[in-house]
């Protein structure tokens, strides 16, 4: 017989995977290259792709990422999908026509799914089914639960109601020729609260087409009702796969415990690797043409004529345009200050939950033998390391391992805050360093190859704990915060979204893995062991799981770094920045303030301030005209630490500004008479909230 | 070299891009002149079968192809509705005549809900009729991606190397005659398993220089 499918869903807007709830809050997630890539690795049964763009257009040219878009539209998008999915592919949204489909379908699509405009002309069912056959029309149906409990059929994304009863219209679609019927629930999207159950079984009793049921998973315990309580043929969901790791294998465990037929857990594909192979030739051409660009001055921005177009968040100082995926909402707000709203609005019953669960999280990883440490907590030394190693050994009484990745670059009082952590919490320390050889030529390559010379201490940060908690058979890493999460609002509170290679590879790494380096400047694979992910094979065996601190307990950078000085001795900076007001945070390297942020202020018009000045906004620590002053006056500077890196790495500056030039995002940045010209904050208009009106 | 018919219905791409993932070099023939020159030549299509047919016909694809396989002897790899077109005639929406290179008739499938439902789509569990360079000793159990509302009937059951269980009757899923090959499943789209089969159908053809 037809084995059950287990069905994860991209959802896309303007190119990017997004995290929805309730159809309407949509906050960014990533490049869907990099998550299909991991649906690869792990034989998934199926993908559905639904694209919720309003327009059909995309602008994501960036230039210090390895993985790029060949076009803008969304056809395009899925030509790139193809190549990397060997699994069938449905894919939705903006589909008005057969023309629209058989784009589609010779892009790579097995299946379309039209919604709105089956609605509305019921005869392009018809129409599509006798062109293509029955197979490859679904009909994706989204429902609404009202209050007085009446199921109706919306379309437009959840905007117009439609007056019919969904069971009713899917029974319609089958008639006229739909092959399969996607069956979402509007008011459990982003929920977590499992399907509505009742909602799928009437569609599956009304049609004899299989029938694929979605929206509202928040456990993998849900997947299985679909198919034993509903009569579904497969369960998707979109979300949950994007916060854990190895989320779809621990999904099709708990459909394949529970008795559901499925294909078996698969890791590790033969014909897809994890790690990315690299055309090489390609990469090298695409290195030797910016030192080209460089050497010529010839900037890419320096040549774009198309109009610039950065707006700012309402609230905070965030720019459309960042290093960081965001996304803002219809008052113009961004996704990091609605997070930071949510935070704030969480009553301390809902922190003692959360505590409980990180408990029960800590007390399956104790050591029951003492053959092993507990939990491995990675540190760079900095307050957020310091307030972790208080609270998991002094709060919560467990025993940590700290591991630290030391990239050679510390600030004075960034080395003593680490070295002092072994005393000051007596716990056992690992700090890992690098030959400092390798780590200037990994420097020069994240430089000229991404426009980051830090790309060692983040690829360094996000993998040793993992691989030394790996072999260790230490099942728990614990982190401080989810950085995305805090400064752009990625995922939601509800979400308790963990660790997984992909953000790493995608967000961490900019898609540049450790091989990538290897045969570059005589570096070897045994020289980048240290950055090598554990495979998806050990860390399943192990259970490993790497979790954020801050999805459990209340987190205050400020507070977290006062306290930890006047309980541990830790230290603020001995010297201000030159480019954010802030003592406390990134002691642990001096390019990281300076050179580091320096350059996502030539790649993106903005730099560290404009973070830490919309971080203490949303904590209510200034006023936005207050951070707007100091965003004016960080922003721009040119850091004297720019003379250091370059001496330490052997190049000129006048070498460093040009290529760094070569990075300027052509969005942001154009060219008067030799000189970078950008949109800025204070000249922008003054906002809504600003004059006295609500936004 | 893989060369790939286009018949313009389908997507010709997954299939380029599956044996590209298997190592080897595609190309894809537009024209029946490329056809000819091809040494292993794979019929893609989804779609339905009369429309099929006259993509090939109005091509000429149709002689190409029968001179191909029978006459030179050369692999011939049939995939969905691709080896449907190989049998002799279907009944999808009357009657049109295939390329008669298998024998046998393309029929519907019957439903069965709630259980077995048409179309077929999905993961379905094969079963080896016979030994086949196309699956591994072990396939028994292995599920590859089906999407179909019709089948093939063989003539000669020594032709059909595997079959599923459709509501307690066994269908034909795929076919084997000396450099014959039929599929009635999507291997570009059946994962590992799939990509396994067209990396062993494509080592039994370099090894038996068919």
């Amino acid at each position: 017989m037809t084995l059950h499918r287990l069905i994860p869903v991209i959802l896309l807007k303007n190119g990017l995977i997004v995290r929805s709830q309730l159809f309407r809050i949509h906050q960014t997630i990533g490049n869907p290259l990099h998550t299909i890539r991991r649906l690869s690795n792990w034989n998934v049964d199926e993908l559905i792709l639904l694209d919720i763009s309003t327009e059909d257009f995309h602008d994501m040219r960036r230039d210090d990422l390895q993985v790029r878009y060949l076009d803008n539209t969304s056809v395009g998008v899925l030509k790139q999908v193809a190549e990397i999915s060997f699994m069938p592919l449905t894919v939705g949204g903006r589909i008005r026509s057969v023309d629209d489909m058989r784009a589609r379908l010779s892009a790579g699509a097995d299946k379309c799914a039209i919604n709105s405009e089956a609605v509305r002309t019921p005869g392009l069912i018809e129409t599509a089914s006798k062109a293509f056959g029955t197979q490859c029309v679904v009909v994706s149906i989204d429902a609404l639960r009202k209050t007085d409990d009446a199921l109706e059929v919306f379309i437009d994304g959840g905007k117009t109601a439609t007056g019919m009863n969904p069971a009713a219209w899917a029974a319609e679609c089958e008639r006229l020729g739909a092959g399969e019927i996607l069956i979402n629930s509007i008011d459990r999207d982003g929920s977590g609260w499992g399907y509505d159950l009742d909602l799928v079984r009437r569609v599956t009793e009304s049609v004899s087409i299989p029938v694929i049921a979605c929206g509202g998973v928040g456990a993998y315990e849900h997947f299985p009702q679909a198919f034993q309580q509903a009569g579904a043929s497969a369960a998707a969901a979109a979300n949950i796969f994007n916060f854990y790791e190895l989320s779809y294998l621990y999904a099709k465990k708990a459909c394949l415990d529970a008795g559901v037929s499925m294909r078996p857990v698969s890791l590790g594909s033969q014909w897809f690797p994890r790690e990315p192979t690299y055309n090489v030739d390609e990469e090298n051409s695409r290195i030797e043409s910016r030192l080209e660009r460089a050497r010529t001055r010839r900037f890419p921005a320096g040549e774009d004529s198309a109009p610039r177009k950065v707006r700012w968040c309402a609230k905070c100082v965030y720019p459309s345009l960042s290093a960081t995926p965001m996304e803002f909402d219809q008052s113009g707000v961004c996704m990091g200050c609605r997070m930071a709203e949510s935070r704030a609005d969480t009553p301390p019953r809902e922190w003692g939950r959360r505590k409980h669960i990180l408990v029960n999280i800590m007390e399956r990883a104790r050591c029951k033998t003492g053959s092993r440490h507990d939990c491995v907590i990675g540190v760079s030394g900095g307050k957020d390391s310091y307030f972790q190693t208080h609270y998991i050994k002094n709060v919560l009484g467990y025993n940590p391992l700290l591991v630290t990745y030391y990239g050679n670059n510390y600030t004075p009082a960034g080395e003593r805050n680490l070295r002092r952590m072994a005393e000051a919490f007596d716990v056992d320390h690992i700090i890992y360093t690098p030959g400092v050889e390798l780590l200037k030529k990994l420097n020069r390559l994240g430089f000229v190859v991404m426009g980051d010379m830090n790309w060692h201490n983040h690829i360094g940060i996000a993998t040793l704990p993992l691989r030394i908690a790996a072999q260790n058979r230490i099942p728990v890493v614990v982190y401080g915060e989810h950085g995305y999460a805090d400064l752009c609002g990625q995922f939601s509170m509800n979400d308790f979204v963990e660790w997984t290679y992909r953000n790493r590879l995608e967000h961490f790494a900019r898609g540049y893995e450790w091989n990538y380096m290897v045969g570059r400047e005589g570096i070897t694979d045994a020289q980048m062991a240290a950055y090598q992910y554990p495979s998806d094979q050990e860390i399943f065996e192990l259970g490993l799981r790497a979790i954020y601190l801050g999805n459990y307990v209340p987190w205050d950078g400020n507070a977290n770094a006062k306290l930890m000085h006047e309980m541990y001795g830790f230290e603020f900076g001995d010297l201000p920045f030159e480019r954010t007001y802030r003592r406390a945070s990134n002691l642990d390297d001096m390019h990281e303030n300076g050179a580091h942020d320096y350059l996502k202020f030539v790649k993106f018009g903005y730099g560290r301030c404009s973070d830490h000045v919309s971080k203490d906004v949303r904590l209510g620590l200034m006023t936005r005209s207050e951070g707007v002053a100091l965003v004016r006056k960080h922003d721009a500077v040119w850091p004297s630490d720019i003379a250091r890196w370059c001496a330490y790495v052997g190049m000129s500056e006048d070498e460093f500004d040009a290529i760094a030039d070569t990075f300027r995002d052509p969005r942001v940045w154009w060219m008067e008479d030799g000189e970078w010209w950008k949109q800025n904050i204070w000249e922008s208009k003054p906002l809504a909230h600003e004059t006295g009106l609500k936004p | 070299m893989v060369t790939i018919i286009d018949l313009n219905i389908g997507n010709l791409q997954s299939v380029a891009n599956a044996f590209k993932r298997v190592g080897s070099e595609v190309s894809v023939a537009r024209t029946a002149d490329a056809a000819e020159r091809a040494q292993i030549l794979v019929l893609p299509g989804v779609g339905a079968f009369e429309r099929a047919m006259d993509r090939l016909n109005e091509h000429r694809f149709g002689p190409v192809v029968r001179r191909h396989a029978l006459e030179r002897r050369r692999p011939l790899i049939g995939i969905c509705l691709g080896m449907q077109l190989l049998a002799d005639r279907s009944y999808e929406h009357g009657r049109s005549e295939g390329l008669g290179i298998i024998g046998g008739e393309v029929v519907q499938l019957e439903s069965h809900p709630p259980v077995y439902r048409v179309p077929n789509i999905g993961w379905t569990a094969v079963k080896a009729a016979k030994l086949s360079p196309m699956f591994p000793a072990n396939v028994d159990g292995q599920s590859f991606y089906h999407v179909h509302s019709y089948h093939l009937v063989c003539k000669d059951p020594k032709d059909v190397a595997a079959t599923f269980d459709f509501g307690g009757l066994p269908i034909v899923t795929a076919i084997e005659r000396e450099n014959i090959f039929g599929v009635q499943f999507h291997p570009e789209k059946s994962q590992d398993v799939g990509l396994n089969l067209l990396h062993s159908l494509l080592l039994h053809i370099k090894s038996t220089s068919l």
